[in-house]
């Protein structure tokens, strides 16, 4: 029995393409002059696109699946303390509707993949140290039903998502999370010039003082302070819809995964 | 330049380009739409199941063909047909089938389109239901409510029309899955859907000794360890009991199908029932349609009933219509 290997080829791709724009994002947030809120999506982004296209295809593996379940411990621990934070002013909402929860998810789906996986077994024509069609075995997960619970929320997430995304006021939605990390962050989700940032000096949903946004840090996601191409495909990269589609494609592809894994 | 407002977790835009459309602040998903999203969650589900390996194989085809057995022949022919077809062009037809159900997961989670992918999904549900599911074995003596019957798939169409975005009767709707047909509609939709359980029950092949001991066990094979633990655990409660449990059985999906009809605090009873039996027939019957096993293609029925009773839960006022539900709601109202 065998996944066709031209389907895992362009998950591959896909998830490749996802980690470009990641490390493109990260490098025209320019995290190095001040704080964004949003390089350790962009680095769990761009780690889990790697890690996938090298599970999808063996060709593209980079690491061992020993120092792939270390990277992703760390970064689900550092999501669970992210959660556990915003969890202080929203409750266990953020859990459903949060800005950290899908992260969570995909990084502990993550960890538990690279944890799970089987010594490959002899099947006819499956390749996967990965699980493409170009080796002799297939591999599969112990414990299948966290498999399975990990497949129902990423898809939950995914639709949700989706949803956002096409919604009348999807940058009101992405500001109300984004500002429970930062103003910065609530600029880019809106793309504005001049913000008056009620309420997110403290914790999220907290009321607070008037805050101005710094300069750089809300310029950062306004097409309208910049010009020319370049800055336009800046604006573009930075746009949050952009990283929510990047965290769509990626959990529909671990779900996949997940799946053909049982 | 435009002013934004971050107020208590909610920013709003005042001015600039596009204000428009972002000068409501964002608003949760109403109840239907979570509803909507989770039928386009179980839909993701379900192409990805699709995409399995067994199914680019001509066991899918096989498997295809299984379910002509014991339908008439006006129904079976046609099965064997697809089935030989889809033997002898596993891949390409595996590929559009997933990516069909694909489409149907995005197309309802896209608010723009949801209003084409639950049509699409009505349309393509009842093809399944009849080539995929030969019409969930309703017309074969084997129908039981506990491995499936009338049929998953038909429940996905039943919940793209009560959960279609219309809301013509909204003010008067006693529950979400009342919004779009009404009440009454939506009532006799219920009572026939859990009152035909009720008549599966009482099949005569599941009246017997081992009726649905026999049917139990044998959804442990292929499950893991605790899984399979579970239903031989079951089916040894049940064993030789198979007419008594069949008659509990029946009673309660019975009393479940009037439950609608009953003033509100017992119709949320009896919705709760439903909940509880439908998640021991998804657990123990269906052995959460055998995914943990391989080779499934739907979660089969009783996660699917759960979500229906979910959508008739009675709502205090009738079904709300929050403003940001709107946008899907709304256009489903100038139907």
């Amino acid at each position: 029995m065998i996944t066709p290997s031209w389907i895992l080829d362009i998950l591959a791709v896909v998830m490749l393409l996802v980690a470009a724009v990641s490390a493109g994002r990260l490098v025209a947030a320019r995290p190095w002059a001040g704080p964004t809120g949003e390089a350790d999506i962009d680095i769990a982004h761009l780690l889990m696109g790697i890690a996938m296209a090298g599970t999808l295809v063996a060709s593209l593996a980079t690491l061992s699946n020993g120092a792939w379940s270390v990277i992703f411990a760390v970064l689900t621990a550092w999501f669970a303390w992210r959660v556990y934070h915003e969890s202080r002013g929203e409750g266990a909402r953020v859990l459903v509707d949060g800005h950290h929860a899908p992260h969570l998810v995909h990084s502990a789906a993550m960890l538990y993949m690279f944890v799970a996986i089987t010594t490959p077994v002899a099947a006819h024509g499956a390749g996967m140290s990965g699980m493409g069609a170009s080796g002799t075995a297939m591999q599969t997960l112990s414990v299948p039903v966290v498999a399975f619970l990990f497949a129902i929320l990423l898809a939950g997430y995914a639709v949700m998502d989706l949803d956002w995304l096409s919604s009348p006021a999807p940058h009101g939605r992405l500001a109300a999370v984004a500002a429970s990390i930062s103003p910065a962050a609530a600029a880019a989700a809106v793309g504005g010039s001049v913000i008056t940032a009620v309420a997110s000096a403290g914790p999220a949903g907290a009321e607070g003082s008037v805050t101005t946004v710094p300069e750089r840090a809300a310029s950062a996601g306004n097409p309208a302070d910049d010009g020319g191409a370049t800055d336009s495909a800046r604006n573009a990269l930075l746009d949050p819809r952009t990283a929510v589609g990047c965290r769509i494609a990626m959990g529909v592809t671990m779900a996949f995964m997940l799946i053909i894994m049982i | 330049m435009s002013d934004i407002t971050v107020a208590g977790g909610r920013v709003t835009r005042r001015g600039g380009p596009g204000a428009e459309a972002s000068e409501a602040a964002w608003q949760p998903p109403d109840a239907r739409r979570v509803l909507q999203l989770a039928l386009a969650a179980v839909w993701l589900l379900d192409a990805l199941l699709q995409y399995q390996s067994f199914m680019f194989t001509k066991g899918f085809g096989q498997m295809l063909a299984g379910t002509a057995s014991g339908n008439p022949a006006v129904v079976a022919s046609p099965i064997s047909w697809d089935a030989r077809l889809v033997e002898q062009h596993a891949v390409l037809l595996n590929t559009i089938f997933a990516t069909i159900q694909l489409l149907l997961a995005l197309g309802i989670a896209w608010r723009p389109t949801v209003r084409v992918a639950l049509g699409a999904s009505i349309a393509w549900s009842l093809g399944v239901w009849w080539f995929g599911e030969g019409l969930g074995e309703v017309l074969t003596p084997g129908a039981s409510p506990v491995n499936g019957a009338p049929g998953a798939v038909i429940i996905y169409a039943l919940l793209a029309v009560l959960l279609w975005p219309s809301d013509r009767h909204t003010a008067t709707a006693p529950f979400t899955a009342a919004r779009a047909v009404g009440a009454p509609a939506a009532r006799a939709l219920w009572l026939v859907l859990w009152g035909s359980l009720a008549y599966f029950a009482l099949l005569p092949g599941n009246r017997t000794a081992q009726g649905l001991s026999g049917m139990i066990s044998g959804m442990a094979s292929g499950e893991p360890g605790w899984l399979a633990a579970l239903d031989n655990h079951a089916a040894s409660l049940l064993a030789h009991q198979g007419l008594a449990a069949s008659i509990v059985l029946a009673i309660a999906l019975a009393v479940i199908a009037v439950g609608v009809y009953l003033p509100r605090s017992a119709a949320r009873a009896t919705v709760v029932l439903a909940i509880v039996v439908a998640a021991v027939i998804w657990i123990f019957g269906e052995a959460f349609g055998a995914i943990l096993a391989g080779g499934a293609t739907d979660p089969n029925s009783g996660l699917l009933l759960i979500l229906l009773a979910v959508a008739y839960w009675p709502t205090r006022t009738g079904a709300t219509v929050p403003a940001a539900a709107q946008a899907v709601g709304g256009e489903g109202a100038k139907a």
